[in-house]
Parts: structure tokens; sequence; C-alpha cells
């Protein structure tokens, strides 16, 4: 009697070798001397949804650091993001992930 | 400390405008000048609100840079018709803290005010319009 299946999922799977992760974007917010740190705060709540805590953290580190990476994920909602942010009125790029 | 903020929130959840018409023409100039600068390629604001999205690139989306400028456009728009308020709702109020934050930056951005020692040395009355801006902006923040 012939089997019902001849093929397995033997070899479909793959292994850690054929995996390969698509390095993520980044959006990068930019200090400025002239924007107020509580408006860049009000952005981040307003554009990400994020905590206070977390919009204080990374305003300090765009302000203390020059830059801060504020949203990692794929290119197309980085740039959306990032639009956001530039019409928000702060200076955003995105870049790819190193 | 009511007294002295220029937006207050108020209880019905609309944003009190409590500016004097100084204040107003400040911000009708600051509201002006974002809307004619994203329609003319040599206002002096053009290029920093066309600034790159992604550095590594020649050019960046046409999608994307077509989004910026209608977003930009739109929020200008509403501020300058809203300048008259005495309420503004809460897409009113993003619309002016957005565009003054752009009219702020660009003003940084045209004059070489990049670094702190540029900004304290700039003249005084581009400093008086920082500063007034800044005040706004700190103020409307706080209802946002």
């Amino acid at each position: 009697m012939k089997p019902m299946r001849e093929r397995t999922t033997e070899g479909d799977v793959l292994t850690e070798q054929d995996v390969k992760t698509e390095r993520p974007w980044n959006v990068v917010v930019w200090d400025d001397p002239v924007t107020p740190m509580s408006v860049v705060v009000v952005i981040f709540k307003k554009i990400f949804g994020y905590s206070n805590n977390k919009c204080t953290e990374l305003m300090l580190k765009v302000h203390h650091e020059g830059r801060a990476i504020v949203w990692s994920g794929n290119r197309q909602r980085a740039e959306s993001y990032c639009v956001k942010l530039q019409v928000a009125g702060l200076q955003s790029t995105i870049e790819k992930d190193e | 400390m009511v007294g002295n903020r220029l937006f207050v929130r108020r209880r019905d959840g609309r944003i009190e405008v409590r500016l004097n018409e100084a204040g107003r023409e400040v911000a009708k100039e600051a509201f002006g000048r974002v809307v004619a600068a994203e329609r003319d390629p040599t206002h002096e604001w053009h290029a920093s609100l066309n600034a790159p999205i992604d550095p590594s690139e020649d050019d960046d989306s046409p999608l994307a840079s077509l989004g910026r400028q209608q977003e930009i456009s739109t929020n200008a728009e509403l501020a300058y018709m809203t300048l008259g308020e005495q309420f503004l709702n809460d897409a009113e109020a993003w619309a002016w803290l957005s565009t003054l934050q752009i009219a702020l930056r660009s003003t940084a951005v045209a004059n070489g005010l990049l670094t702190e020692e540029k900004l304290t040395s700039a003249e005084p009355e581009l400093m008086t319009f920082v500063r007034t801006i800044q005040h706004f902006l700190f103020s409307l923040a706080e209802c946002l």
C-alpha cells in the first residue's frame, strides 16, 4: 500500500544559518540649542505615545549626547515617524542600524 | 501661577489663548512666514522645512517629502486661521505648537544659531523673537 504522504517537513525548517535578520532602521532626533525641553517631551508623547518617564529620558539623552534613537523598526514606519517629528519641528533623520 | 500663563487648559477641555495684541502679532508673523516658506523655494526658511529624511540617500522618497509638505502647510494654515480665536481645541493647539516650533528652529537654522555660543551672541532683535516664541512654546506645552 502506498503511503499517504511521502514528504516530511524535514528540510522545510530553517536552520539558524538560513535565517537572515534584516537590520532595523533607527529614527534619530538631534539636539539644537533653541527647542525647549518640555516641547520635545510633548512631541514624543504625541507621536509615539510613550510614558512621561520614557519621553523625558529620551529628551535628556538628546540634550546631553546630541542625539538619541527614539524608535527602531522597518524602514517605512521609520520614515513615517521621522516625517511626523519634522512636521512637529524637530530635527530628525533615519539611519540603518549598525 | 495662572496669572502669567499665555495658554490655559480650561475645565471644558478647550485651551484659552491669553496673548495680547502684540503677542498675537508675533504669532501671526511666525505662522505667516511658515506658510510662505513652504510655498517659496527661495524663502530663507525653505531649506529647514525640507531637511533630509535619510541623509545617506541623494534624494528622499517623493511620497514622504510630499506628505511632510502637506502636513506642515495644513498645520501652518490652521494656526494662521485661528489667530484671532480666544479658545483652541486640541488639534488647533497642536497646529500652533508645531508651527511655532518650526518657526523657532527655522529662525535658528537661517541665522546660524546652532550652538549656545552663537545663540547668546545673536542680535537683540533676533533674540527677542527667539525668546518670545520659546515663551509661547513653554506655556503651550504645559497644556498639551
